[in-house]
Order: structure tokens, then sequence, then C-alpha cells
């Protein structure tokens, strides 16, 4: 029985030459039909010296555990010159070093961070949403200019603040601007009137925090610099607990001018890319991404993606659709209601599609403190 | 019975002395006594168990043919998971199958997450009230699986159940099916990427042995963590061999495994058309494919890929409560 051996193992161990044996392996014993306790990350030369003896793998190929999972377990039999039940236990002895959690029972879920929500920041609202955004998804809010996107997305990273019990996440958030300055005044007027949006929370606490010093303002002019701002700005402030809010304001901007017609392709990957950075983002920090993106109209009649034609459909197309789990649609109606001195132009918060909500809409309008939904009364009149 | 030892899932220094000891197949340890292959190989008697035990197991893979008859007869004992919208039950002659894998494509917010939901908890229905009462083990790479609805779906199984209680057995079956006993024996997973997928289908085997009461496997969605591998012919020949090991989980294990899908458009020509994600190689994976779409300002469900189904167009609505049929009163 001959095996060659085609590359000498980088964990310094002698090449096996001409040996009457050919190469395998024992597994420690956890890995077979225990949940292991979390292995610790190895380099790929520790990993194969550590359970495997040496083997033919060409290590110069694979450069960590997780790439034996990239090529099929065919090639990596003819690779390795292993048998294929030998390449199965070492696909096993990988699996159990870089697997996810081990699968948890749903009726534990509800203790997991993906049963916290996110309140909007006003009850009403809250009801439709029922409870506010999620964790662990990423929440799409589109619309028109001047719909009042802007506004729910300030609203937000003031409302992620509160402590959990409140319904916020006791943290900060981290706003991503992409086009035009940040609205500096707008967030100081709703600071300062915090108090009167938040009636559910005691004054104690809501004036002892200091609001304007957990968001943190980020702009990215094109999509290298956001994407550069999401891989290591981003993480940073996540993984320090110092913001568990992400809002990127807005995404449609930087695809529309980036590319020509012609660039579809170029421009998928992109998005498939962004995407996967974003869904990357809310789970492995258990953090609210909130994504502000513009409507285009629609040309394309064939293809429906609700009961009722509309009249607009968000940017981007079906590649950014495909990565939104829950998306809310924000309209402008024509009609006003005045409030004191007040006068606002009603608007229509919109579910158009969520795993756990129905389709659906609630009235709202923007006043000084904030957005608020309108409950409207029986004779009639609406009220905030 | 010539299959070489050197093939089986033994240890280091058991092989060794098997070797040492002149042994190369099966066939050469079958004439021996136990205390005769202790003196020769000079191994222990635990190592002589652990032998039997790998043979033993491994024999179990030996080819046996079976005649066509008796896979028909196979065929209609095999089991179906309903899905509580009755005409689709009707469209897949009993509702989704197990030992088979179903793909379920569609445009964002038509209802995949929603039918996966619905399956997760319909396939627990206790056996007294025509169901399997099997487990479930849920792949979840978006994010969709929210407790919140998972709740609402199992509360209306159970509330379904309950008047439905006509004899002492079911009456008996109703006391354990609970919206807390329903959650308790759904499994999830939350993978990050496709490493993570690969890594979790892995290791199921080993999950399979210890829950064995597990019928259904259920990965929403497939396409989220392959569409993001770059390297195409990277992304056709792991699609490939996730289908061969889907296939081989479903038969060997008996699971029902149902999978969901994005939809992308291809452009031919001038016309642009909306087809399942992840290419046509993998769309010979699933044995059954069913398309989820809106026409006019209906959910239809629309059977397009089965071996024994005729292609059928089915209404369903979602509601509070989960999938349901299309009122007839509507």
């Amino acid at each position: 029985f001959r095996c060659d051996v085609t590359t000498r193992s980088s964990c310094g161990s002698p090449p096996f030459t001409s040996f009457q044996l050919p190469l395998f392996f024992y597994l420690p014993v956890d890995s077979v039909g225990h949940a292991p306790e979390p292995f610790p990350i190895l380099s790929l030369a520790d990993f194969l010296s550590e359970v495997v003896a040496p083997t033919s793998l060409p290590t110069a190929r694979f450069s960590s555990v997780p790439e034996l999972f990239g090529v099929p377990a065919l090639d990596l039999q003819r690779l390795s010159g292993l048998s294929r039940t030998d390449v199965q236990l070492l696909l096993s002895a990988a699996a159990a070093t870089c697997r996810p959690h081990p699968a948890v029972s749903a009726v534990n879920y509800g203790g997991l961070a993906s049963n916290l929500r996110l309140s909007v920041g006003c009850p009403v609202l809250d009801q439709l949403l029922r409870g506010g955004l999620p964790v662990g998804g990423v929440t799409e809010l589109s619309g028109e200019s001047a719909a009042g996107k802007t506004q729910l997305a300030l609203q937000l990273c003031l409302s992620v603040q509160l402590p959990v019990q409140y319904r916020g996440l006791g943290s900060g958030a981290v706003y991503v601007c992409t086009e035009g300055s940040f609205p500096v005044t707008r967030l100081y007027q709703l600071i300062s009137e915090q108090p009167r949006l938040r009636t559910d929370v005691p004054e104690s606490v809501v004036t002892s925090l200091r609001f304007s010093d957990q968001i943190y303002v980020e702009h990215a002019a094109d999509l290298d610099s956001l994407q550069a701002c999401l891989s290591r700005r981003v993480p940073l402030l996540l993984a320090r607990g110092l913001v568990r809010l992400v809002v990127l304001d807005s995404v449609a901007a930087l695809f529309r001018s980036q590319f020509q017609a012609d660039d579809w392709l170029e421009r998928n990957r992109q998005i498939l890319r962004l995407g996967a950075k974003l869904q990357q983002l809310t789970s492995d920090f258990n953090s609210v991404v909130l994504v502000i993106n513009q409507v285009t109209d629609v040309f394309d009649s064939s293809n429906r993606t609700g009961p009722v034609m509309p009249q607009v459909v968000p940017a981007l197309g079906l590649s950014w659709s495909n990565q939104v789990l829950i998306r809310l649609m924000m309209r402008r109606l024509q009609r006003s209601v005045h409030r004191g001195h007040q006068r606002s132009a009603v608007r229509q918060l919109v579910v158009e599609f969520a795993p756990h909500l129905s389709r659906g809409g609630q009235e709202a309008a923007v006043w000084r403190e904030g957005v608020r939904g309108l409950v409207t009364v029986s004779h009639g009149q609406d009220e905030t | 019975m010539q299959r070489s030892l050197l093939s089986l899932p033994l240890n280091f220094s058991l092989r060794n002395k098997l070797f040492n000891a002149g042994f190369r197949v099966i066939a050469d340890l079958q004439r021996l006594t136990d205390s005769e292959l202790i003196h020769e190989a000079g191994v222990s008697q635990q190592d002589v168990l652990e032998l039997l035990q790998a043979v033993r197991g491994e024999g179990g893979d030996a080819w046996s043919s079976s005649t066509s008859l008796e896979l028909l007869q196979k065929e209609g004992e095999s089991r179906s998971i309903v899905s509580f919208c009755s005409q689709l039950d009707e469209a897949l002659s009993g509702g989704v199958p197990v030992g088979k894998i179903t793909e379920v494509c569609g445009t964002p917010g038509v209802g995949k997450t929603q039918l996966c939901l619905q399956v997760a908890v319909d396939v627990q229905i206790p056996p007294c009230f025509g169901g399997l009462g099997g487990h479930v083990i849920f792949v979840d790479t978006e994010g969709g699986f929210l407790l919140q609805r998972i709740e609402d779906i199992a509360a209306a199984v159970v509330r379904h159940c309950s008047l439905l209680v006509e004899d002492d057995e079911q009456r008996e079956g109703i006391l354990t099916f609970t919206v807390e006993t329903i959650l308790s024996n759904i499994y999830v997973v939350r993978c990050n990427d496709y490493i993570e997928v690969l890594a979790q289908l892995h290791l199921l085997p080993d999950f399979l042995l210890e829950h064995p009461r597990t019928c259904l496997l259920v990965i929403d969605s497939v396409a989220c963590p392959f569409r993001h591998i770059e390297v195409v012919s990277q992304r056709t020949q792991l699609l490939q061999s996730l289908g061969l090991q889907l296939t081989n989980l479903a038969i060997r294990y008996n699971l029902a495994v149902l999978v969901t899908n994005h939809m992308t458009t291809r452009l031919q020509g001038s016309q642009s058309q909306l087809v399942p994600a992840l290419g046509e190689l993998w769309g010979h994976a699933p044995t059954i494919r069913l398309l989820l779409q809106w026409l006019n300002s209906q959910r239809v469900a629309i059977v397009v890929k089965s071996p024994d189904h005729m292609e059928a167009i089915v209404q369903y609505q979602i509601t509070s409560d989960g999938l349901r049929d299309v009122d007839e009163s509507v």
C-alpha cells in the first residue's frame, strides 16, 4: 500500500514516504455525538496537527478550517488521497469547529435577542409593528422625498437610547449619511422635545440621558467608502456596545449615480455584497439595521408584488428586495391635520411585508416633537 | 465482504494492529472467533467490540434490491405533511412529502416563510389527529423565524385540533399538544453564511441520533447564503454537492426537506423573465417545486415541478392564523 505525499504538511512533521500504511486519523472524542464547547478558532495547520495525522492535504490551497467546506467532499477526497469515510470524519471535525451556535429549541428563543423590539417612539405606530423593529434582519423604510423617512430615523436614534424596559436597547446609534448633510438642527429640536413625545417614560429618565453623545454620524459618498465604513468603523462601534442601531440614509443614492445602464451585472453584485454586509452586522451584533430607500415609478406592470398595483416601488429592484426582512413604506397624503398652532401633512406608514406582521397601514403626522400615529376618533376628527 | 478494512471508521492503533496482523478485507475476519482475533492481532476485547460495531454499522449500507412493486407499496405508505390549505394539499396529494426535497420559490413577501412556519407546526400534529407527530430542525439564514408569528400559528392549530376532539385517544393527545410543546420541538439554528449551513448539515446525522423523532428539515432560505458566493464555478459545485447531501439526508433518515429560494431576473434577448435563483443545475435537486406569486390581487401557488402531479394553480391566503384556503364566500 503506497501513498504518495504531494506536499509537506506545514505543521512540521516528517512526510510519510513509501510507508506501508495509508494516511488516516482519529477523532477527538468530543466531536462525535456530543454538542462540544465552542472550539477556539484554530488555524488550518493547528487543526490538521491536532485532529489529523499528517496528511497530504495541500495546505497551500486552504488557509483556514472553514475553507475545507468550500470544496465538495469528492474534491477533498481527491486532493488528500483519503477514503470517503475519512473525509467525512475530517469534515465532521471541521464542522464542529466552525459550526454556528447549536440548535436552540424555539421555546427557549424567547430569552434571546431575536425577541427584542426597538420601539419607534409612538405607541400607535408600535402597535402596527407589534412592538417595534426587530433585531436580526434588515428593515427597509422607503418613500418619496419629504415623506418623513428621515424624521422617523432620527426618532429611532433617540428611542434606542432608552433602557430596555422602555422598549429601547440602552445603547447608541450610528447614522450613515450618503447624501446631503446630517440634519443636526432637527435632531436637537427632537432632543429638547423628547419628554413631550415619550409620555410613557418618567421625565427623570429622559432628561438624564445625553442623547447627542450617543449618536455617531458617518458620511459615505460612494460605495467603496460605504463598504469601508461598514467593515471597519461600524463593527467597532457595535462590538464595543456603543451602538445597537445602524441607520443607512439612503441606499439608493449610491447606486443611481455610479452605474451605467450596461453595468447591471456589477451593480447587482455590489447590491448583494452590501446586503450581505448589512445582514452580517445585524446578526453578529444583535443590532437593528434600518435602511432608507427611495422610490421609482413603476414601468413594468407584469410582476406584481402585492394585491394592489402600486404607482411607485422601492428602488434597486429584486436583488435588493430579496435581502430585506421587513419592508415599510411611508407615504405623504394630500390631507393635513391641525393641532394647536401646528400643522402637518398626514403621512401613512405601511407594512409592505414582514414575517410577523400583516399588511396594513397607520396614519401619522410629523410634529415638532416627532412622528406620531394618528388615532381617528369616532366623530371623524383626527387627534394625536 | 471484499470491503477493505481500511475504509471502516476505526481508530489509528486498532487499524495498525489489524493491518500488521495481515487482515485486509472484512471477509478475513469472519472465520475467526473473538478470542482468536484477540490473540492473533493483539487487540483488546474493547477493540473487538468496536470493530464489530463498525462492521455491522457499515454492513447496513450493503445494497439490497427491491422490486418496483415493493417500491410502489412503500410509496403508498409514505406520509405527507398538511399545510392547512386544503387545495394545496390536494394538488400535492397530501401535502409536503416525507423523503423528498420540496422547494418553494417566490418574490419577497409572497409567503415562503409563512409556508415554512405553517408546515413546521403541522408536522407536529399528533397521529391521533392524522398528523405525523414529528419534530423539526429549522435552519434560518435570513432571520425570518420570529417567535411572535410561530406562536400565532401554533395557537391556531391547537385551537383547530381541540375543536375536532371526538374520542378518548384524541382527548389524551390534545393534552400534550400545546403551544409550548410545539415550540419545544422546533430546533432553530441561525446560520450567517454558507459555511455555517454546510457545517450544520454535516453535523445533522449526530443531531438526528439525539432527536430520532425529527422528520422535517427546513432551510429558509437556501438562496441567501449561496448567492453571496462570488465565484460562479465554486457556487455551482457547492450547490450540486448540497443537492446530493440533502437528497441523501431525505432518503436515509426519512426526512421531509423543505427549502425556500429567491427569484431572479433572467434576460432573454430583450425580454426579462422571473426565474428561481441559484441556476439550472440546482433546479434538478428538488423533487417538487412550488412557485408562489401574486396573480391579479390573489396569492397563488403553482406546482411547477412534480413527478407525480400535474401542473396546478391553487389560490391561498395568509391570515393571522397562518396559511389557509381562500374562502369560497369571498
